[in-house]
């Protein structure tokens, strides 16, 4: 906003808006109807993209994805790399401040690393391999480790239960607990005010921001604020988002139902916004305990009975929105592999009941864990109910709520499969089910040692090397299933310019 | 029942013909609930995505949803669960607050402590109170009959409760007690016979917002498992589709109305040929 | 009086009791874990024994009952895991929504139901009092999130009169935000709106049987004014008695149409938290809804003996 409108201006508007519509006021308050409400915006610790979405506009990280997720410095200014990469320096951009006024040091970034090493969903990755972080000047971290990683700035360019930088003495005594609302301190474009359950968590520009030089691209670059506020209004029905957009209550709205994506393309009063990184489902199968443990040959029958674009087009609707891609990376992105992927989607019911009958199956119920939380997750799993019923394959949904799943799935002998989806993760060691301790624990000795190959090469040719060694072996042995490739997307007041196609952000967005 | 009786049970609806259109649809249920497979044109089940969202038409009368199921079929199949669920909460209701309404009646002592149980019930929220058993027990139909039926089961035992002190204080039923009369004769003779009317109203009633109960556990996806057809899981499974596939949600919608309308008309019917002792019991719950 | 009052007060207070353990126990008895929510997909055991630990939730559950109720008995509801709010906010921010959609619903439910009760009764018997208890028999049957759906679909996405959902709080846009509640509280009146139309009816036809209603009818006194004097007051009580209850239930078992009119009540935090196990917010929020009825059940039950001594209390 280059000129700000007067006090008495600003009075007079709010006003108006009392009386006419609550539109008069869009221009310096922009309203997200987001799909529910968050947990603690902590977000080291929670991997929720509903937390994520609303904590990327007040925590940063060190370096961020640019739009083709290449990771650019953030608050990082600038890296080097000593010892065959088991040393790293960072140099830090200097005059960065958080939004109580202090300026960001090395030692936050020390205290937030450390607290991310041990607590962070996803600091193990790393940090796991850590031998020391210090502080190395006042401006400058050195980070070492017993053995190099590939994907270092991969792994802190998001706050997605990544490293975010918190002041010292937050991050210093929160230890694993939640960190309260009075310590949402960051250094983002914006800063928190208030959390009102039900009803909106709100955030205001930070005036202190200072941007990066480079041009705004994807979640990289300059960061500018026009928006005065912004307020992540939970709106869990999705029809409801929909006509509220369309409706003038709601400037923007994600997560929308892909059957309706054609007739919203074709609205006046809305528009489309689609995102450009698929995220996927996963079937994942256990590998420590029940029937499918060590069952490789009864994984594969099981693949094999599949349709699954049939499952796609139930869950995501239009073409335009889905695509049946057996590489676990989509075309067009450095990882994209054909390695295995004739066993993605045979649809043989006929070669499915033979592979069941030299696994030695006789038509024992196998458990699979759903939850309607997610209406894809569920549309996916009544499709290949039915589809492996056909090809003689006995298997029990077991429906639960979001909350219970969480809990049963780290229960082994509860469950056979589980469904979840993962979103798109710029490096493939990111990914759930690489992680052995995560449930499904996948943990042959062929993965193992693949993996360890992949985390201590930095070279890109040779890491898709074993990528495509691995996709292979995730088709031989498959740990999960992937369902396919989907584009979600959201929708937006037609006034809104500048929107982000990585994912909901709001700074660099105006309103016409 | 002799011919006389089931002309006295008719008289009601045929002075009321609002009343015997309700009825008539209430049979059409169970006739459709009863032949289901007989009468819908597919398997509820068969699942064909590739004629997903497909509008009223020939093929399918009432189109079909997001799985490409047939919407007729499910409508009529899931006249199967309405019954199951409405006769549950029913039975689970009258099963509960009978003997319990009854018995309290009886032994004035007894009575103290079980109604004061069931007051301390009756201060829950009773949708709160469903949804938390669900959420303990999992959904299931069992679970979401049990979770419904514990809201009435208070409001029957009450009602039992109020009508067994009317006829205990009845001046027959002194006199039975003053020569003697066992517990158990006095029960099986002069109460029981005497609740069978009020209780047929009250299990129409129950029967009717059991159905609306059962569509909002549904809705909130905590009801009957959503592989089950039955009106509530159709809304809820298609409430995103208002504007794309409005047949979605109006032809289950109409059913869940037109179910528990019938139902209340029925049990409109046949208070008003109760005695009128016993009409004041149900004034509130109407 | 006072001291049928102050029995009814003991007796309350030890329902009460009985329903905080009912409560506590019921919660605790659900499967699934505020701490696996809290942490999210990735957390290693060690991570989710550590939390446990701190937030008391590895405590045995008697321990855990005692010092809730002790808080309790000094104001403190305690904090929510999600929200890190102390709980009595939380409801407050909640209750504010509840209550005046509960009172604007009780608005259309005085204004459509006791009315039309009326006429029915008074016209008891014809054409129009069939048509009119029909037409109630038809509203108490419809499901309130259908015909929410449908409210939102035309009022606010096709003619744009209303606002689909949300509410911002009146404390903030000034009382023109109660817009927000036209639909959500028109959606939850048809059925309540239909129970008081029927009891109004039923009310005044049982008054009208009493005997010096007869007198007065006997008397020669014109149909009207035997309503307006002599039946209106007394059958009104009933009425009035059920309004208590019926806002008390709003209050909670709004749940379906708060979901879907994405209004932050008091429904929607408990189903929310019940679904998260936000083990505080629930105890809190039952605990709160079990007082107001208890209280709105006192307060009937002791005026119904000031106003109508013939009331016989047990």
């Amino acid at each position: 906003m280059k000129c700000r409108p007067s006090v008495l201006m600003r009075a007079a508007v709010g006003a108006a808006a009392l009386f006419l519509n609550a539109q008069a006021s869009a221009a310096t308050l922009l309203r997200e109807a987001t799909v529910g409400e968050p947990p603690p915006l902590d977000v080291m610790l929670t991997t929720a993209d509903v937390a994520s979405v609303i904590g990327r506009h007040i925590f940063e990280t060190l370096y961020a994805w640019d739009s083709t997720y290449v990771p650019r410095p953030m608050l990082a200014d600038s890296d080097r790399e000593e010892d065959g990469g088991r040393t790293i320096v960072i140099k830090l951009r200097e005059d960065v401040r958080f939004h109580n006024g202090k300026e960001m040091t090395a030692k936050d970034v020390v205290a937030s690393m450390t607290r991310w090493g041990n607590f962070g969903a996803r600091g193990k990755l790393l940090m796991g391999a850590a031998t020391s972080v210090e502080a190395t000047g006042k401006y400058e971290v050195t980070l070492k480790l017993s053995a190099p990683n590939g994907a270092w700035k991969n792994l802190v360019a998001d706050v997605n239960g990544g490293l975010a930088i918190y002041p010292e003495e937050i991050a210093a005594n929160a230890g694993n607990r939640p960190i309260e609302q009075k310590d949402y301190i960051g250094t983002g474009p914006y800063k928190f005010v208030e959390w009102r359950p039900n009803r909106h968590v709100e955030v205001e520009r930070f005036d202190g921001y200072k941007p990066v030089k480079e041009k705004g691209d994807g979640f990289a670059g300059a960061r500018v604020a026009f928006f005065d506020k912004i307020r992540f209004i939970p709106v869990p029905d999705v029809g409801t988002r929909v006509s509220g957009v369309q409706a003038g209550d709601y400037d923007y709205a994600e997560m929308i139902s892909g059957d309706l994506y054609d007739s919203l393309s074709k609205d006046g009063s809305v528009q489309v916004q689609r995102t450009n990184a698929p995220i996927f489902g996963l079937f994942f199968m256990n590998s420590k305990q029940g029937i499918l443990k060590d069952n490789y040959k009864l994984r594969r029958a099981i693949q094999t009975a599949l349709d699954k674009s049939q499952a796609l087009r139930v869950a995501f609707g239009p073409k335009d929105l889905w695509s049946a891609e057996g590489s676990i990376y989509p075309k067009g992105t450095p990882w994209h592999s054909m390695e295995g992927v004739s066993g993605y989607s045979p649809h043989d019911p006929k070669k499915a009941k033979e592979l069941a009958k030299e696994a030695d199956y006789t038509g024992t119920p196998i458990r699979l864990l759903v939850s309607t939380n997610y209406q894809a997750h569920y549309d996916e799993a009544s499709v290949f109910t039915r589809q492996l019923a056909d090809a003689g394959i006995n298997v029990q949904m077991m429906v639960v709520d979001w909350a219970t799943l969480l809990k049963m799935r780290g229960q082994p002998e509860q469950w056979d499969i589980f469904v979840t989806h993962h979103s798109f993760s710029p490096d493939p060691l990111l990914f759930t089910f690489l992680n052995a301790s995560y449930p499904g624990w996948w943990d042959s000795p062929e993965i193992n040692s693949l993996r360890a190959e992949l985390i201590k090469s930095s070279d890109q040719t040779a890491r898709k090397a074993t990528w495509d060694k691995i996709q292979s072996l995730i088709y031989e042995q498959v740990p999960v299933m992937k369902v396919g490739d989907a584009y979600t997307y959201d929708i937006a007041s037609p006034k809104l310019k500048g929107l982000n196609p990585n994912g909901p952000v709001f700074w660099n967005v105006t309103a016409k | 029942m002799s011919r006389d009786a089931a002309i006295l049970w008719l008289k009601p609806f045929v002075a009321r013909p609002i009343a015997l259109a309700g009825l008539g649809i209430l049979l059409a249920t169970v006739f459709a609930a009863a032949f289901a497979p007989w009468l819908s044109p597919y398997d509820p089940y068969a699942i064909d995505p590739p004629i997903r969202l497909t509008p009223p038409g020939l093929a399918h009368w009432f189109g079909t949803d997001q799985f490409g199921r047939d919407t007729l079929s499910r409508t009529i199949h899931s006249a199967r669960m309405a019954l199951l669920i409405g006769s549950g909460v029913v039975v689970f209701a009258l099963a509960t607050g009978v003997p319990i309404g009854v018995l309290s009646a009886l032994f004035p002592r007894l009575g103290h402590v079980l109604m004061r149980m069931v007051d301390v019930l009756m201060a829950f929220p009773t949708l709160l109170l469903a949804l938390g058993l669900i959420v303990i027990l999992a959904p299931s139909v069992a679970n979401a009959i049990l979770a419904i039926g514990l809201g009435y089961m208070t409001t029957t035992t009450r009602i039992v409760y109020g009508l067994t002190l009317r006829l205990r204080a009845e001046t027959y039923v002194e006199a039975a007690r003053s020569m003697g009369a066992g517990t158990t004769w006095l029960i099986g003779r002069h109460i029981l016979p005497n609740l069978i009317s009020p209780l047929l109203v009250q299990a129409s009633f129950v029967f009717a917002f059991a159905q609306l109960g059962a569509a909002s556990l549904d809705f909130l996806g905590l009801g009957a498992p959503p592989e089950i057809p039955s009106w509530g899981n159709m809304l809820a499974e298609s409430r995103t589709f208002i504007t794309r596939a409005p047949w979605l949600l109006f032809f289950p919608g109409m059913m869940i109305v037109a179910t528990a309308f019938s139902l209340n008309l029925v049990g409109d019917a046949l208070r008003d040929r109760l005695d009128p002792r016993f009409r004041q019991v149900f004034g509130e719950k109407g | 009086m006072w001291s049928y009052a102050l029995k009814r007060a003991g007796t309350t207070a030890v329902t009460l009791l009985a329903a905080s353990v009912i409560i506590f126990a019921f919660i605790h008895v659900v499967p699934g874990d505020p701490i696996y929510v809290l942490l999210g997909d990735t957390a290693t055991p060690d991570q989710i024994d550590a939390l446990r630990h701190q937030l008391g939730l590895d405590q045995p559950i008697i321990v855990q009952y005692v010092s809730w109720m002790g808080h309790v008995l000094e104001g403190d509801l305690g904090r929510s895991i999600f929200f890190q709010a102390p709980v009595l906010s939380v409801i407050a921010d909640g209750a504010e929504t509840s209550i005046l959609l509960a009172t604007m619903t009780m608005i259309w439910v005085a204004i459509i139901g006791v009315p039309i009760g009326m006429i029915a009764a008074v016209r008891h018997g014809t054409w129009l009092d069939q048509g009119l208890s029909g037409a109630a028999m038809l509203m108490a049957s419809i499901p309130t999130f259908w015909v929410g759906l449908y409210l939102i679909l035309i009022f606010a996405a096709w003619l744009g009169w209303f606002p689909s959902s949300g509410y911002p709080s009146v404390f903030e846009g000034g009382a023109v935000n109660l817009r927000y509640l036209v639909l959500p509280s028109l959606a939850l009146a048809a059925p309540n709106a239909a129970l008081i139309l029927r009891l109004t009816r039923a009310s005044m036809l049982d008054v009208s049987r009493e005997d010096y209603v007869r007198t007065a009818r006997a008397k020669g006194i014109r149909p009207w004014q035997v309503v307006r004097r002599h039946i209106l007051r007394n059958a009104l009580l009933a009425v009035v008695s059920a309004f208590g209850f019926t806002f008390a239930a709003l209050l909670s078992e709004a749940v379906v149409t708060e979901t879907v009119f994405a209004l932050p009540g008091i429904g929607r935090l408990v189903v929310q938290s019940i679904l998260r196990r936000d083990y505080p917010v629930i105890q809190g929020v039952i605990l709160v809804i079990v007082v107001v009825y208890l209280l709105i059940n006192l307060i009937v039950d002791l005026s119904y003996r000031l106003l109508d001594p013939r009331v016989e209390l047990q």
